[in-house]
């Protein structure tokens, strides 16, 4: 039975058999490697074989098919990730060095920040060398955390310049440092005009 | 068995008499505790993103009070108070001295003051029991009568009327400000640190002469409760900038209000801080009027255009 079939491959190889038992033949998956091989034998005493032999074309066409979703999936994970990488510095080179330079004790100075992030947030450089005078008073109540910033609608930020700006945030800082000392120096509570209480620390 | 039926009398009679309790009477007792009482707690302030913690020791020394505030976190700040000077040790500038009744910066001046003044600014409302420090706190809301101010509630300790927690709301009930005790020790003397405290020698009440009064400064509107406390004519630290200066407070919420000349340089119209602190300028002429406070934005605006010369 199995000569009789390897017959039968080789004589449909040769193109010498019928629809019939060509299709018994397609049918049979054990023979289709032998289909291949016998047709390869052709190729070879007919010397017709190409340069390359692809012993096994259908499987490494397969094989490429399978690989390609893996190999396409962890090229697009890469990407990703290098974009985070990348966006990830700019972020923090934006924020972390702004806050770290003056920490939670410039409670005014974080304010004015905040104002030129809003307005300029290009320009971080000028912050640590503008002279804010953080250190002269840090009232005991502590930190002020801006949350927004508003202007009216017929000043235009954008078109200050930084001396503006700077001269701007200084002038913030002396109010709400100001108003921060005075809760010191003042009793709160209602006191008649003449008491002379109120004093100011010159720094 | 008579003795348990006698103790569950006094206890619910106890109890009985805590519920009488209204809501101002809590917090006068809460003053007076503020005040008398011999302590040491242990804080954690809680502003938007910032945790502070703190400790606060109150005690009385020959009949005077002493209390100790100590920053535990960052270098050194401490506020040491000796009867009705307050002396501020920090590490960057030379101890200085205020004259002033209390330590600012752990609860708001009128838990330890006079209540009643509250009143014209806020209601006062029971609210629920709650835990708090390991001990039961009942909740007393100052409820905002106006859209000026923030609402606030307090909790205070059933056993020694000690303040245990104390919030700021916005108008969405959004916390602005937390000042919670983590732990609280009722002393029954003076702790050692405070004794020597009131022996100690500390700066002199600095010298305030360089303080005029200000002009004549008048508001046609303020919000009920809100009163002057101090008007004067000084320079702004830092930029040395002369100013008026006018403050005021309903006794929890306080605002300054400063009139000066207009910088070369426009103002923001509006600043706002996450722990409720606004602050808003109104240009008048030349003039710019500065108003500043943990109150809305609104009522800031509302204050610097009513202010008038006279």
């Amino acid at each position: 039975m199995l000569k009789s079939s390897q017959e039968w491959v080789s004589a449909a190889v040769d193109g010498e058999t019928d629809e019939n038992s060509l299709a018994q033949l397609s049918a049979d998956v054990d023979s289709h490697a032998q289909w291949q091989r016998y047709h390869m034998i052709g190729d070879t005493m007919r010397g017709e074989l190409p340069a390359a032999i692809d012993l096994d074309l259908s499987a490494s066409i397969m094989a490429a098919i399978e690989l390609e979703p893996t190999i396409i999936a962890p090229k697009a994970q890469l990407k990703e990730s290098t974009e985070q990488v990348a966006s990830r510095p700019t972020k923090t080179s934006n924020v972390v060095p702004f806050f770290k330079q003056f920490g939670q004790y410039a409670i005014a100075a974080t304010v004015a920040m905040v104002a030129i992030v809003g307005v300029q947030s290009y320009n971080q450089s000028n912050d640590a060398e503008s002279p804010l005078p953080v250190l002269t008073t840090r009232p005991l109540v502590g930190t002020v955390s801006p949350v927004s910033y508003q202007t009216g609608a017929v000043q235009n930020q954008q078109n200050y310049s930084n001396d503006q700006v700077i001269e701007q945030r200084r002038r913030i800082n002396a109010y709400i440092q100001d108003h921060m000392l005075q809760q010191r120096l003042n009793p709160g509570v209602v006191i008649d005009e003449n008491n002379n209480q109120d004093a100011a620390v010159k720094p | 068995m008579r003795l348990i039926l006698l103790a569950l009398l006094v206890f619910t009679f106890s109890t009985h008499a805590e519920e009488d309790l209204s809501a101002k009477a809590w917090l006068k007792n809460m003053s007076q505790a503020l005040r008398d009482k011999q302590f040491k707690v242990s804080i954690i302030q809680l502003q938007a993103d910032h945790i502070r913690p703190l400790v606060y020791l109150h005690g009385i020394v020959d009949n005077q009070e002493v209390a100790l505030l100590e920053y535990l976190n960052g270098p050194p700040k401490n506020a040491v108070r000796v009867g009705n000077r307050v002396t501020f040790i920090e590490h960057d500038q030379p101890a200085y001295s205020v004259s002033a009744p209390r330590i600012q910066g752990v609860w708001p001046a009128a838990l330890a003051g006079d209540i009643s003044q509250l009143e014209k600014g806020y209601q006062f409302v029971i609210g629920g029991r709650s835990r708090i420090a390991g001990r039961p706190g009942q909740m007393i809301r100052l409820l905002a009568n106006d859209e000026n101010r923030y609402d606030a509630q307090v909790w205070v300790d059933m056993d020694t009327y000690l303040p245990l927690r104390f919030d700021t709301l916005n108008k969405e009930k959004q916390l602005l400000e937390q000042t919670m005790v983590v732990e609280l020790i009722e002393l029954s003397e003076p702790a050692n640190i405070l004794i020597e405290a009131a022996k100690q020698e500390w700066p002199a009440v600095i010298n305030q002469a360089e303080r005029t009064d200000g002009k004549n400064w008048q508001f046609t509107w303020l919000p009920q409760g809100f009163d002057v406390v101090v008007r004067d004519h000084h320079r702004l630290i830092g930029i040395h900038e002369p100013v008026e200066y006018i403050a005021l407070t309903d006794g929890l919420a306080n605002i300054s209000v400063y009139v000066a000349r207009s910088g070369e340089n426009p103002m923001p119209n509006e600043l706002l801080t996450r722990n409720g602190l606004s602050m808003v300028v109104v240009k008048v002429g030349t003039l710019e009027v500065v108003a500043i406070g943990k109150v809305p934005s609104e009522t800031l605006d509302k204050i610097a255009n009513s202010l008038v010369l006279k």
